[in-house]
């Protein structure tokens, strides 16, 4: 392929057009940084995740403003809640995206949670039983509170005929939205329930009409609204009892953009409460869904990509540092301390990564404060990391000792340690360029692994790894899907810079400068 | 031969030397002295405590505590798992089969795939298949394998079609050998495909690589123009030429199988070494640490020096460079 490449080129010397020309004139004088940007644009892919990797930081720096909750609030009563369905249309009104507040249910046999939508009554339009008609709106004349008076019966049906068993009444502050049909007409919730049937069989209270309905097939619910209580600013109450339901309405949770709620510190010192969008409570907003606490997972991935995103910088850094002096320094002098230098990072690349990320995390104290635990994490990573860019650097710096313009800085008396900095490494920027945007994944990768078993980064602290440990139970795994998110923003981001790097090597290679 | 491999078996002796000293660090710096917990259990006579004591030489200064720690090891006698109530020994050689099968099912199962898809490609350039090839390596090489292992999780307790974990069935003593076989395969399937995956797609794209880059060659050029028959120039004078570098990645393969093993083994429940050595970190239990960090350190050596050792057979150019 490249011997192709080398052709064409050959053949363009030899019948230069204008256009040629002026490309070759490029070539020649045109400043490097210049032309490397020219030959990293011809990688769509590259450019294309160069913008990905520019929007995950982005959002990750404002992932305060971003989050319409805070990632350590807790709604433990709507754990593993799925992500919010999100309604725009309002009784076939388009009204902008809205949803309802979330209550949990357990079914009594399989302990299975199920989670279904409320919200309170905002309007009741009606005939009261004195025959006058009535209207009730949530905010208007001091009302606060519109709650439904349900009464809940209970009925045997048996071989001969149906039979009360018990009356029950209910307030709902909170309206289950299936539930609503039960303003026009009763609602018959028909239950079958084998342990229930044998419990109302043996129950004394209900001989006698056990004995009226004969043998008891199946209990029937049957709820009715009896009467609209209003609540007032003043604390009065006012009980209504009707005849008729013209009309109600559901109070809904619109949400809202720019909105002002929980507290946070903007870039860490700017302190604020403005939010890019959020709910009012009780209802809580779940794009992604939520965790085993109840904890928002759009949130969680905003700031777990901090932990994630940020410690393949930091690392990269402290092992670039640590390599360059090193390797630069065994690989200049050569002698005793290249030979020191280079039995340990032998020593360090013999043990598998992984067995030694979790051994040296095994040293520390299991209970430190989140933020050291998060340089604990990155110091490891980079102990990890160093031995092999150390003997990159030191190849590379002993292979340029022997180059001219080496030679002549040191005819020219230059101290060591400057012609090291100033003439050796500045040869070797391409290379390192591209090994770091290269080996960020892996540091991505070491923390996620390591918080993914438990000697990363805790909880309540974040991070792509940790948020995929809840993924660990299988039961979880099977019914709460969106646990996995955060695997996939993991993957999108090592995928860009896989790409990104792929790119930049590309564009660094000389041949793509035309040198 | 025989004097390049007994020169590379010395060489590797003062670096098994340092991963021990450096393992020893590690013991010595973790909090508290690790009989203290052998102490609290009263399970344990102080007289057992005492003769450990003394085995590991407690009462002396680091440097002979190391000595002894070491005459102990190279006697067979790696300590005591508190944890497991057995010695370290019987049960690092348990979970060693595990790890080594499950590493040798996903080695075979990448490589296997990973070069005739390579050679593939290589012939098929610029065409649909060989770029879905190379989107679907790019993808493998990104994709986290935890998160691999997750995703095919999930896809089995959804479908049933592969069990969610283990490495035999729970009735596996009542099998025949054909049918363990059958069943450990069936188990295998899910750990192998999410760990090789990404060797796989490594060794894809670089026997694509390396078999262009052969192909482009004049020799090959020269070959073709000769008359010689396609087949011949591509399998027997490029392929084997191209194949060279790639079994200097087969010694790190297989190293970096042993390591990445940890996640996946946890995941999926497989009962090797990776598993245990987390077990061991979360229990404190450190004579298991350190033993399992000589001997995942051991199987890298021995999988750099299998790679050494393949190349100079292949490539007598290496073989020369040590006479």
């Amino acid at each position: 392929m490249d011997k192709q490449k080398k052709n064409t080129k050959e053949n363009t010397k030899e019948n230069l057009t204008v256009d040629q020309v002026g490309e070759s004139f490029e070539v020649e004088f045109l400043p490097r940084r210049v032309l490397l940007w020219r030959s990293f644009k011809k990688h769509k892919l590259g450019i294309l995740s160069m913008w990905i990797l520019a929007f995950f930081y982005l959002i990750v720096i404002f992932a305060d403003f971003l989050s319409p909750m805070s990632p350590y609030k807790q709604n433990a009563s709507i754990g593993f809640a799925a992500p919010s369905k999100i309604y725009w249309k309002h009784k076939g009104e388009w009204i902008g995206p809205y949803i309802f507040p979330l209550e949990t249910a357990r079914d009594p046999i399989t302990y299975q949670r199920s989670f279904y939508e409320t919200s309170e009554l905002r309007m009741v339009k009606g005939v009261g039983t004195n025959g006058s008609p009535f209207v009730y709106t949530l905010g208007e004349n001091n009302v606060t509170a519109l709650v439904a008076q349900v009464k809940i019966d209970e009925i045997g049906v048996g071989a001969t005929g149906e039979g009360l068993f018990k009356t029950t009444t209910k307030d709902w502050n909170m309206v289950r939205i299936e539930k609503e049909g039960i303003f026009k007409e009763p609602l018959v919730n028909v239950s079958v329930e084998k342990d229930t049937l044998d419990l109302y069989r043996s129950n004394p209270r209900y001989v006698k009409t056990l004995q009226q309905i004969g043998d008891l097939a199946q209990i029937k619910t049957v709820e009715s609204l009896q009467k609209i209580s209003v609540k007032y600013a003043d604390g009065k109450t006012e009980s209504i009892s009707l005849i008729a339901l013209e009309e109600y309405d559901f109070k809904v949770y619109p949400i809202k953009w720019f909105v002002r709620s929980w507290e946070y510190k903007l870039f860490g010192f700017i302190p604020s409460n403005l939010h890019l969008f959020g709910v009012d409570s009780p209802a809580v907003l779940y794009l992604f869904g939520g965790d085993n606490y109840g904890r928002d997972i759009y949130t969680r991935i905003l700031f777990g990509g901090r932990t994630s995103l940020s410690v393949g910088l930091i690392g990269i850094l402290i092992t670039f540092t640590i390599g360059l002096f090193l390797g630069g320094i065994s690989g200049y002098y050569g002698g005793w301390a290249d030979e020191i230098l280079m039995r340990l990072t032998e020593i360090l690349i013999s043990i598998p990564t992984l067995y030694l990320l979790i051994s040296l995390r095994a040293i520390l104290p299991p209970d430190l404060p989140s933020t050291t635990t998060y340089l604990m994490v990155v110091v490891i990573l980079s102990f990890i990391g160093w031995p092999g860019m150390s003997r990159v650097i030191r190849g590379m710096v002993l292979s340029l000792k022997q180059k001219e313009f080496v030679e002549a800085a040191k005819a020219m008396g230059y101290p060591s340690l400057r012609i090291i900095w100033r003439h050796i490494i500045p040869n070797t920027a391409t290379y390192i360029i591209v090994a770091a945007s290269l080996s960020i994944p892996g540091y991505i990768l070491g923390e996620a692994g390591l918080s993914f078993l438990g000697f990363g980064i805790r909880e309540p602290q974040s991070s792509w790894g940790l948020m995929l440990a809840q993924a660990q139970d299988l039961v979880a795994l099977r019914n709460y899907t969106w646990l996995l998110l955060p695997g996939l923003f993991l993957f999108i981001a090592i995928l860009a810079f896989n790409l990104f790097g792929d790119a930049l090597r590309d564009a660094f290679d000389p041949r793509s400068l035309g040198h | 031969m025989l004097k390049f491999i007994i020169r590379r078996l010395i060489l590797s002796i003062p670096v098994l030397l340092g991963v021990s000293i450096l393992s020893f660090l590690i013991i010595s710096a973790a909090p508290g002295n690790f009989l203290d917990v052998f102490r609290l259990d009263p399970s344990i006579s102080r007289e057992t405590v005492q003769r450990l004591e003394r085995e590991f030489g407690f009462d002396k200064d680091p440097f002979t505590q190391y000595l002894t720690w070491l005459f102990q090891v190279v006697k067979g006698n790696w300590g005591y798992s508190f944890q497991f109530k057995q010695p370290v020994f019987n049960l690092i050689w348990q979970r060693l089969g595990a790890t080594l099968l499950l590493s040798l099912t996903t080695l075979v199962f990448s490589w296997a795939i990973g070069i005739p898809l390579g050679i593939y490609a290589a012939l098929k350039q610029y065409s649909f298949k060989d770029q879905l090839s190379s989107v679907i390596a790019f993808l493998g090489l990104s994709i986290p394998s935890f998160f691999f292992s997750l995703l095919f999780l999930y896809f089995a307790s959804r479908t049933r079609l592969f069990p969610i974990g283990g490495m035999l069935s729970v009735n596996s003593s009542q099998m025949n050998t054909w049918e363990l076989i059958v069943d450990y395969l069936w188990h295998v399937i899910g750990p192998a495909v999410t760990l090789g995956f990404s060797g796989l797609a490594g060794i894809m794209r670089q026997m694509r690589g390396q078999f262009l880059d052969q192909l482009h060659m004049d020799y090959v050029e020269f070959a073709k123009a000769k008359g010689m028959p396609r087949k011949v120039v591509f399998y027997k004078h490029a392929l084997r030429n191209a194949i060279n570098p790639l079994i200097t990645i087969f010694g790190y393969s297989l190293s970096g199988l042993l390591g990445g093993a940890v996640l996946t083994e946890t995941v999926f429940g497989w009962p090797g070494m990776g598993r245990l050595v987390i077990q061991a970190l979360t229990a404190q239990d450190l004579y298991l640490v350190m033993a399992s960090l000589m001997v995942s350190s051991l199987m890298l050596i021995i999988g750099n020096l299998a790679a050494d050792i393949l190349l100079a057979l292949v490539d007598p150019r290496i073989r020369y460079r040590f006479h």
